[in-house]
């Protein structure tokens, strides 16, 4: 090699794409909870990289471009969709040079399509109510039925994207619905006793841990999605949970609890911190070990 | 020809099923004759299947549009999911000044005259933003204020070149320094820098041209920008054909806590066989526990300037100016932050040396769409004079407007 060849090969080795680790597909998903899916479904053939932690709030992730990096050889990226990541994910993915998973790409998967959307806002829709989502609650990953819908969604995406371990994939998916529904007979019996009893949340980040537990919000702590709570609406909030029994204030372990142990203090309920995610407790290692632990977290103050 | 034979299939089928049947004579068993009927449909099937080149009929026959999947007429709000992301951030500030900043502290920003509050109106920007087919987006944003309407950038922006490259080719901030890329409403503090006002360009190094950007096959963020537009530069007329240089790099050094360095130079032609040669530096560290919404941030910027064979020789020579701050966002609703600048004093008549500045900054955040702020500031003139500056600015941004860049 003469020292002239040298640095032009090394200007085109710099130039190929990045040599991949293994034969895995990379998959990169926004928050830790379809990091879980994605893992129960591609098991071995994957390797998953999330790009946000499940002690996060997935609203307000910091769009660092070392994040770009994880996007630059994904071979698929998950989001959740709904405007969850809208104040941090498209200027990554623009910076990533990966034109496969700019929205509608092959190579993404937008979570929220494979399921049915709650909290769809009527009427004229502006930001007097708040941060409002205009497409639906994308918190949807609190209810077992939709992350099970999801997890069958990665696995057709990956069967299309790496057809030789498509039956694998299936397979996946099906056997982690079938461990899911089991799952969700239990959880639901011990859910029985409290159906219909009226909870306080944060913001509606659980509407759809409601829809399926049968529990029923009195309301939020906050005024508007958003929207700090006032000391007028908190105290609003407490007589309601004096009146209406409510037995539980629960927050995700990603707010500020100040306001939640506020009210739990002033209306007798007790303050129930529940992971946000997968990943935001030791306990919460994979999908169904969160859901077990905020199932176990709201009847166990249900309970008291 | 083929319907012909299906007509004559179908009008044969049944007549040949009933007449065996009668021609028996014999009371007819419903249930032969059901099974009867179900055998000739079969084959009647196969028939029609063989006429038309169709697989036999087998499992489920694919099911009709569910009813509302599609309107009779279509949709016709459809069009509305083709308009761009729209958005609307306007900004205006109350302003007081105890020096006449105008004549003796030129710079970007609002700038009172001495002794009066008066009401600014800074910007009106408007963006609108999408993607303009798969291979390229596109960001406009227009800018009102009180000299007029601009585009103040307005480009395309590559999605899928092979090799990590990425170009932006339009009107567009050069790739120099760190604040120069950044839209006056992403700033913490209300005005900018005076060293970036004086010793880069008034409004920002901006103006037609393209920038190429190359992301390095690394395991961090390493990007090397090379751009060419027309500029120009601070406070004086005319474009000037530039040519800019970034590297700029970003490491997570331990969760939550981020940091990023930039180096840059820039060569602008005035023309005459001069030069204008800008060098800057940057430094930012980010620091944001993953639980909560607090985060730290420290941001240096170092900018030297030298003008070489420019036509009058007195204005040959270096110049170095910078600007160090720190922001610290206590909740999602406050912050604070604290500035120390240094720039070479730019009023004629003034003594030679650096003007300093120094900034305290308060901010309240509402919600995420709108910010009141109240900055205090302390300017130290060459030659020693002293003026203290308070400024109250407001802030809204209406519709989607894009999320920025870290």
């Amino acid at each position: 090699m003469t020292s002239r060849t040298k640095p032009a090969l090394l200007l085109l080795a710099l130039l190929l794409p990045p040599a991949r680790a293994g034969a895995a597909l990379q998959v990169v998903t926004t928050t830790e909870g379809l990091g879980a899916l994605a893992r129960e479904v591609g098991g071995a053939q994957v390797e998953v990289t999330t790009l946000s932690r499940g002690t996060q709030d997935p609203h307000f992730v910091d769009a660092s471009p070392v994040l770009a990096v994880k996007l630059r050889s994904a071979d698929l990226l998950v989001d959740q969709g709904l405007d969850l990541e809208v104040g941090w994910l498209p200027p990554l993915v623009t910076q990533s040079r990966n034109a496969e998973v700019q929205p509608g790409g092959r190579r993404r998967l937008t979570a929220a399509s494979a399921v049915t959307v709650l909290d769809l806002p009527t009427g004229p829709v502006d930001r007097s109510r708040g941060d409002v989502h205009p497409a639906g609650n994308p918190h949807f990953l609190t209810d077992p039925r939709r992350a099970a819908l999801v997890a069958q969604a990665i696995a057709r995406r990956l069967a299309e994207l790496d057809p030789a371990h498509a039956a694998a994939y299936a397979a996946n998916a099906a056997a982690f619905s079938a461990r899911l529904e089991a799952a969700l007979s239990r959880w639901r019996a011990e859910l029985a006793p409290f159906q219909g009893r009226k909870v306080l949340t944060q913001h509606r980040t659980l509407g759809y841990f409601l829809d399926w537990t049968g529990l029923v919000s009195a309301g939020e702590l906050e005024p508007r999605p958003g929207t700090p709570p006032s000391p007028a609406h908190l105290a609003r909030m407490v007589e309601l949970a004096r009146r209406e029994g409510v037995k539980a204030v629960i927050v995700e372990s990603y707010y500020d609890t100040r306001s939640g142990e506020l009210a739990s203090r002033l209306s007798g309920a007790r303050l129930v911190v529940v992971p946000g995610d997968v990943g935001a407790d030791p306990q919460a290692r994979s999908y169904q070990a969160y859901v077990e632990l905020l199932v176990r977290k709201v009847v166990d103050a249900l309970r008291g | 020809m083929m319907w012909l034979l299906l007509a004559g299939a179908v009008a044969a089928g049944p007549g040949a099923s009933g007449g065996g049947s009668q021609g028996a004579g014999a009371p007819a068993d419903p249930e032969v004759q059901r099974q009867a009927e179900a055998e000739e449909r079969r084959k009647l099937e196969e028939q029609v299947a063989r006429e038309l080149g169709a697989p036999p009929a087998s499992g489920a026959v694919p099911s009709a549009p569910a009813p509302g999947a599609v309107a009779p007429g279509g949709d016709p709000y459809a069009r509305l999911l083709l308009l761009p992301d729209i958005s609307a951030i306007g900004r205006g500030a109350l302003a007081w000044n105890r020096l006449d900043a105008g004549s003796l502290s030129p710079r970007q920003g609002p700038v009172a005259p001495a002794g009066k509050l008066q009401p600014i109106f800074q910007e009106l920007e408007v963006g609108l933003q999408a993607v303009v087919d798969p291979y390229l987006r596109a960001d406009v944003f227009l800018t009102f204020g009180p000299e007029g309407a601009a585009a103040e950038e307005a480009y395309v922006t590559t999605l899928g070149l092979p090799g990590g490259l990425q170009v932006k080719a339009g009107t567009l901030y050069a790739p120099f320094g760190r604040q120069n890329q950044q839209h006056p409403h992403v700033w913490d503090f209300v005005d900018g820098p005076l060293s970036q006002s004086r010793q880069v360009a008034a409004e920002g190094l901006k103006g037609p041209g393209l920038d190429v950007a190359w992301l390095a096959p690394l395991p961090w963020f390493a990007e090397l920008h090379l751009a060419y537009q027309e500029t120009t530069p601070a406070f004086e007329p005319g474009g000037r054909r530039t040519g800019t240089a970034r590297l700029v790099q970003f490491f997570e050094l331990t969760e939550g806590v981020t940091l990023g360095a930039g180096l840059s130079a820039a060569r602008l032609d005035e023309g005459g066989g001069g030069w204008r040669d800008l060098f800057g530096g940057d430094l930012y560290l980010r620091v944001r526990p993953p639980r909560g919404r607090a985060y730290l941030t420290l941001q240096a910027e170092l900018f030297a300037r030298r003008l070489s064979a420019m036509a009058d020789p007195a204005l040959d020579g270096a110049k170095v100016g910078g600007y160090g701050q720190a922001f610290l966002r206590l909740s999602p609703f406050w912050g604070l932050g604290a500035r120390w600048d240094t720039a070479p004093g730019q009023a004629a008549g003034l003594p030679g040396g650096p003007e300093q500045r120094g900034s305290a900054v308060a901010a309240w955040y509402p919600s995420e769409f709108s910010r009141l702020r109240l900055q205090l500031s302390y300017d130290r003139l060459p030659g020693g004079r002293e003026g203290l500056e308070a400024l109250l600015s407001l802030e809204f941004s209406l519709g989607a407007h894009g999320a920025h860049p870290f």
